[in-house]
């Protein structure tokens, strides 16, 4: 899933100042499960910002409103039936959903709460690790289904690097070390021969390089 | 003009806390009349930080919440839970300029057990120091209705 943080609340602040009429829109997919832009946390900003109008005398409209999914039109169009009454959104989506409700209107300022941070795993109540930079071209088969370039500090392909002790990171001794994980996760399915080959250095064109990348499927799309 | 108003608590407490019936319950709003709002909760751990603001945000100057003692919550760790999400309030007030002071947690003790009473009454002394809330002293921000 796609992970968030709230911005600093000054910091927000000082985006919206310009405008008087405000939805508050969060997200109740990934940064809902991220606990950054669910319906709790698009609550708890929206009421600390009436709060904080109502302290400098402001006279501001802040309204609150939580999608399943901000990142998909058929779910962003429910705005319709009031988008027309605010000057400014302030999204609790992660950086797509923000830009597909720009998107669908394009007259309103769409403003970021959150800064978008990685793809990752819930780890733990509370933790989220990164676990896949989205490479387009996934590697995991090879590498016991640990990826290298999400997990290990210096994304080596052919590694351990000679720093790796114990089974930790010498980068962070916190962190396991993605190449012991991935050898001891071959060693068990007895496929330790695919680290005989060489990797060579990753095709980064399938990540980046060519602009916004695109997924088409024809059999998904409209008749 | 600024309107005098009657200075508020906003308390939820767990109803696992000794003499916490709808007969104390209402005796307490009885005897402290529109300066107290009581909110009984299954367990602390229900508690959410969204709760806390709103309360501020909308007719409380200080907003706490009573737990069972550490360690003696029926449902293992709610108490601990909602020292946490008091924790998360204070720092969006802290954001906005108010006091942290203006939400709280009381654990009950762990060998003799304070009545709802007793703890309310503390709270109430324990907030007294506290001015107004700015936010409710002020006229309000909200410019109309978007309906």
């Amino acid at each position: 899933m796609i992970t968030a943080e709230q911005k600093p609340i000054a910091e927000i602040r000082k985006m919206i100042e310009p405008y008087k009429r405000i939805l508050v829109v969060g997200c109740g997919s990934c940064v809902a499960e991220c606990a950054a832009g669910g319906e709790k946390e698009t609550g708890m900003l929206a009421s600390a910002l009436r709060m904080a109008a109502k302290m400098e005398e402001k006279e501001v409209l802040i309204k609150e409103r939580t999608l399943d999914r901000q990142c998909v039109k058929d779910f962003v169009i429910q705005l319709e039936d009031e988008i027309d009454r605010y000057d400014a959104v302030l999204s609790l989506g992660c950086g797509a959903g923000v830009q597909a409700v720009a998107e669908m209107y394009p007259e309103l300022p769409i403003i970021p709460a959150l800064n978008t941070v990685f793809l990752g795993e819930t780890k733990d109540q509370g933790l989220w690790v990164e676990n896949c930079v989205g490479c387009g071209d996934c590697m995991l088969f090879f590498f016991g289904g640990i990826c290298p370039l999400a997990r290990c500090s210096k994304q080596l392909l052919n590694g351990p690097c000679g720093g790796s002790m114990n089974g930790r990171c010498e980068v962070d001794a916190d962190l396991p070390c993605a190449w012991q994980l991935i050898i001891d996760r071959l060693e068990r399915f007895d496929a330790l021969e695919r680290l005989e080959k060489i990797y060579p250095p990753k095709a980064w064109s399938r990540k980046q390089g060519k602009g916004p990348r695109k997924i088409i499927r024809e059999d998904q799309q409209r008749v | 003009m600024t309107e005098k108003r009657q200075f508020t608590l906003a308390l939820f407490y767990c109803q696992n806390i000794p003499e916490s019936g709808l007969g104390e319950r209402q005796a307490l709003e009885e005897e402290y009349r529109s300066s107290l709002r009581l909110f009984p909760i299954p367990c602390s751990g229900r508690l959410e930080s969204l709760h806390l603001l709103r309360a501020l945000e909308e007719f409380a100057d200080a907003a706490y919440v009573i737990t069972c003692p550490e360690g003696a919550c029926r449902y293992f760790e709610g108490n601990l839970r909602a020292r946490k999400r008091v924790d998360v309030a204070g720092d969006y007030l802290a954001a906005i300029g108010l006091e942290r002071e203006r939400v709280g947690i009381v654990a009950n003790e762990k060998g003799k057990p304070k009545s709802l009473a007793a703890l309310t009454g503390e709270i109430m002394d324990r907030v007294a120091s506290l001015d107004p809330s700015p936010v409710l002293n002020k006229r309000t921000g909200q410019k109309g209705d978007a309906s």
